[in-house]
């Protein structure tokens, strides 16, 4: 009778049917597709109304993003710290977590690497580059390591607590750009620029693609072990079922803390890719939008190795081809924006039950109707 | 769907069904059923479990289609294809599990989904509509207190008070008192009484059968998806006659319990207090219980048992007292106590299980942390399948197909699935927490032997439930819970009726009774 209410509340695991896997997996495939068809259509239709051709605008995306060596690099070079990224906060999201501070751990990870690799500034670029690679993790780690305490010892949810350490890290960034590491000469709030022998040096001259595009390559690796090991698995099964995971001995406060600090890690590492390969210098706006995106990264590729590797490409490529459209083209990227904002709606009602799946764990201490349980 | 199918249904007959079919893929859930509800009265509806009761009661109320076959309701043709449609037709169907939003109160899933929603909701009204019918009914139904924060049985009974409240002309109650104690199933069946002299005929799901003689007029039995007996006189009924029909071997009900030899202390649990923040908790338990031996805890559902629970298998901080099993102490880690070989059938299945998992996942999860399934921290799918196959085979686990995600099995091999993961080795301790609830007969005679098994084996026993017969068959010696202290303690020959039903209500003086 209650059915509204029922759907997404319980799962219906009395008898769940034979051909549930193959079904659920088609009709998967066929939402995804129909939501970029949807973001595509929609996209065009904005177009047209704003006078553009949707035609032109399109193939000048398209070439943006593949049609060069250039455009290739472009693409790789932005997909790549948000696969790395998505990486990092699938393993959170695989144990039932939801940080949604990326954003700040990325501005930290810069932090951390430029002050590590200006320590370093003497020693050889052997000595400097994992240097600074370390310390870029360690800092998005710190950034990461009181929520992650909040959430395990207190309970408090890590949503807001990592979007408030987000606020911190972008306080701090432009204080420090304002003052302490702001050389006398400069302007505009900036670091000094990179130090030489930290650098990441391009992989083909004359476009972006640079070295660090390959840490990524790592990540996911890293990512692909992770899931087929033994712990994953064991977090993995945390994320499932808590309370069979903490009767199995899984520790929940050692899930909650590890699994966040590697998502730290790994945003934190985009940092440093970020400060000593693409901008050579740490900036206010240093994350972009990175961390944001590389969540939605995340989602959208379902935790997996393989999604969030497809799902870093197209908004890698739709950021590389955006950009590309407004300056070959005269139309403005913004469109692109409008286009991966709808992707995200789309394929945010795809995911809409594991999401509340997810949250729901987690929103479960608090009440939507402003009572505190007991 | 086609007019020839059987006679035309006698006009105000409340349901009747004709040559109802229905299939899953390779499974004939449902072959041509015929069903009939009378006016005023209470249709036991029982049959083992994958009979196909669920899924009569599915389609009637509308959230299931079926393949072939018609139905008519209250004299008039009736097809619905959605549970809303059967629901503004005046069918309630109460689901084994239950469909409140747990974080809303009774008064907000009294509006919320209701076909006559008002567009504003009036919290006084709903709060005034639940009382009026809770004091109708003579429940205790609040409604203004979160179903998260009730009780099971109360939650039902606020499940069907909302139906009734929306209207209901039929009400569908799938195994309403499986996880309730006999003083609440006896309000159940007050309220059922209650609805069937208020003109609401029922129909009533179960696999109790004794309940049956004193709550339905009639019983019709499902058996693979027939019919096998239709709409028996209850009072004319042989039980033992409709247990053979139901499962077609009566031997399976009669348990055969085997001598087992008491030995040396294994579990020792002296001053025992938990704190719950949901429940009672518990209070300064001691209890011993001796390799092969099966110790039963019994009481009404919400009398500390889940905090016992949580305690024997270590998942609980303890407020006092200590737990020790062969002399080292668990307390509060369920590390050490799996170390210790703690096993546990927890009381409900989706909580023992991750549901989304495979087969073989779930079977070998008690060996995370075992070299012997991994190379380089990586898990040996191989390995892991070829060990999951074995487990499947020992513990009879069906579909026999490691691969199966664990939510696609019925109950009862979930719980074999559970059993294969807890008890794969001889467990020193094993904690049952109502290990037959909603099993068929067979897949609970399953489960009785693997407890008999492991005392046999040399483990201490410790079976929690709220099911007195599942007690009774099992348990050399009892313990009665009743707000989290022990009320009385006795061996299973001393068990009266009198004696656990004063316990159990709390009526026996606690001072000095202990578990040995
Ligand atoms: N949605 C479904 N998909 C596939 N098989 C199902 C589904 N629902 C029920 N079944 C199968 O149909 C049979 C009858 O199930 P059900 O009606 O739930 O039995 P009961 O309620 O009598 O225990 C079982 O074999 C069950 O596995
Ligand atoms: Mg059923």
């Amino acid at each position: 009778m209650t059915d509204v209410v029922a759907g997404g509340e319980r799962g219906e695991i009395e008898h769940a049917p034979a051909g549930t896997e193959e079904r659920s997996l088609t009709t998967s495939l066929s939402t995804s597709s129909l939501a970029v068809l949807i973001a595509v259509v929609v996209g065009g239709l904005i177009m047209l109304f704003s006078g553009e051709n949707p035609l032109t605008a399109y193939g000048a995306m398209l070439d943006g993003a593949f049609g060069s060596r250039f455009a290739l690099g472009e693409t790789l070079s932005r997909a790549a710290p948000l696969a790395i990224v998505g990486y990092g906060t699938a393993v959170a999201l695989r144990a039932g977590l939801i940080t949604i501070g990326a954003q700040g751990q990325v501005v930290a990870g810069a932090i951390g690497a430029l002050l590590t690799a200006q320590f370093f500034e003497t020693a050889p670029s052997a000595v400097a580059i994992p240097a600074a690679a370390i310390g870029g993790a360690l800092f998005g780690m710190a950034w990461v390591l009181i929520p992650a305490m909040l959430r395990a010892y207190f309970s408090v949810n890590e949503i807001l607590s990592t979007l408030l350490f987000t606020e911190f890290a972008a306080l701090l960034i432009e204080y420090l750009l304002n003052n302490p590491l702001k050389p006398p000469t400069a302007i505009t709030p900036q670091s000094d620029p990179y130090p030489d022998n930290g650098i990441l040096g391009l992989v083909i001259d004359g476009t972006r693609f640079h070295t660090g595009v390959f840490a990524a390559v790592i990540i996911g690796l890293a990512f692909i072990w992770w899931v087929r090991s033994d712990r994953g698995f064991s977090y993995d099964l945390y994320g499932e079922n808590p309370n069979l995971a903490q009767s199995l001995g899984i520790s929940s406060n050692r899930v909650i803390i590890n699994s966040l600090l590697i998502s730290g890690a790994t945003a934190g590492l985009v940092g440093w890719i970020q400060a000593a390969g693409l901008l050579q210098r740490v900036y206010v706006g240093i994350a972009s939008d990175i961390g944001f995106f590389g969540l939605v990264v995340a989602f959208l590729g379902g935790a997996t190795a393989g999604g969030v590797l497809v799902a870093a490409l197209l908004f890698g490529a739709l950021q590389a081809g955006g950009l590309a459209m407004q300056s070959s083209e005269g139309i403005p990227a913004s469109l692109s924006d409008i286009i991966q904002a709808l992707l995200l709606l789309g394929f945010s009602i795809r995911y809409a039950p594991q999401i509340i799946r997810l949250t729901r764990g987690v929103m479960a201490n608090f009440t939507l109707v402003g009572r505190k349980r007991r | 769907m086609n007019s020839e199918t059987g006679a035309a249904p006698a006009s105000g007959t409340p349901l009747s069904v004709r040559g109802v079919s229905r299939r899953f893929g390779a499974v004939q859930a449902l072959d041509d059923v015929d069903f009939t509800l009378e006016e005023g009265e209470i249709h036991a509806l029982v049959g083992e479990n994958g009979a196909g009761k669920s899924t009569l009661a599915k389609i009637v109320a509308g959230s299931i289609l079926s393949d072939s076959g018609s139905m008519s309701l209250f004299g008039e043709p009736y097809q619905p294809s959605s549970r809303r449609e059967g629901a503004a037709a005046g069918v309630a169907h109460v689901r084994q599990q239950l469909s409140l939003v747990r974080g809303l109160t009774v008064a907000q899933n009294l509006q919320l989904g209701r076909p006559d929603a008002p567009a504003i909701f009036n919290a006084g009204a709903a709060r005034a509509e639940v009382e009026r019918w809770s004091d109708e009914f003579g429940l205790g139904v609040p409604a203004e207190t979160l179903i998260d924060d009730m009780p099971l049985a109360i939650r039902q009974q606020a499940e069907i008070l909302i139906a009734v409240a929306w209207g209901a002309r039929l009400l569908i109650l799938d195994e309403p008192s499986s996880a309730l104690g006999p003083l609440e199933t006896q309000a159940l069946i007050a309220l059922c009484h209650r609805l069937r002299s208020e003109g609401t005929p029922i129909i009533y799901i179960s696999h109790r059968l004794p309940e049956l003689t004193e709550l339905a007029d009639r019983l019709t039995v499902l058996r693979a998806g027939k019919v096998v007996v239709a709409g028996a006189d209850v009072r004319d009924a042989d039980l033992r006659e409709v247990a053979t029909l139901m499962i077609g071997d009566v031997t399976l009900l009669e348990v055969d319990r085997p001598e087992i030899q008491r030995g040396s202390i294994r579990l020792a649990v002296s001053d025992l207090s938990v704190s719950s923040p949901h429940g009672v908790g518990c209070h300064g338990l001691d209890f011993e219980v001796a390799a092969g031996e099966i110790l039963g805890v019994v009481g009404i559902a919400g009398n500390g048992q889940d905090s016992l629970a949580k305690a024997l298998t270590g998942q609980v901080k303890l407020t006092g007292g200590r737990i020790t099993v062969d002399g080292t102490d668990i307390s509060g880690s369920a590390g050490q106590a799996i170390a210790a070989g703690v096993a546990h059938i927890h009381e409900d299945r989706s909580n023992g299980l991750a549901a989304s998992f495979s087969v073989a996942d779930n079977a070998t999860a008690r060996h995370i942390g075992n070299r012997r399934f991994t190379s380089f921290g990586v898990r040996l799918g191989d390995k892991i399948a070829l060990h999951a196959r074995e487990l499947i085979e020992r513990f009879q686990v069906r579909p026999p197909e490691p691969a199966a995600k664990a939510s696609s099995l019925s109950g009862g091999n979930q719980q074999k699935l559970m059993a294969a993961r807890e008890l794969e080795q001889n467990p020193a301790v094993l904690v049952a927490h109502g290990p037959t609830k909603g099993l068929d007969p067979e897949a609970a005679k399953a489960m009785r032997d693997r407890c008999f098994a492991a005392a046999q084996a040399g483990g201490a026993v410790v079976v929690i439930s709220a099911d007195l017969d599942e007690v009774a068959d099992l348990a050399h010696r009892i313990i009665v819970l009743y707000r989290g202290v022990v009320t009385d303690a006795f061996s299973s020959e001393d068990m009266t009726p009198e004696r656990l039903g004063a316990a159990m209500a709390g009526l026996t003086e606690t001072s000095g009774a202990t578990g040995d």
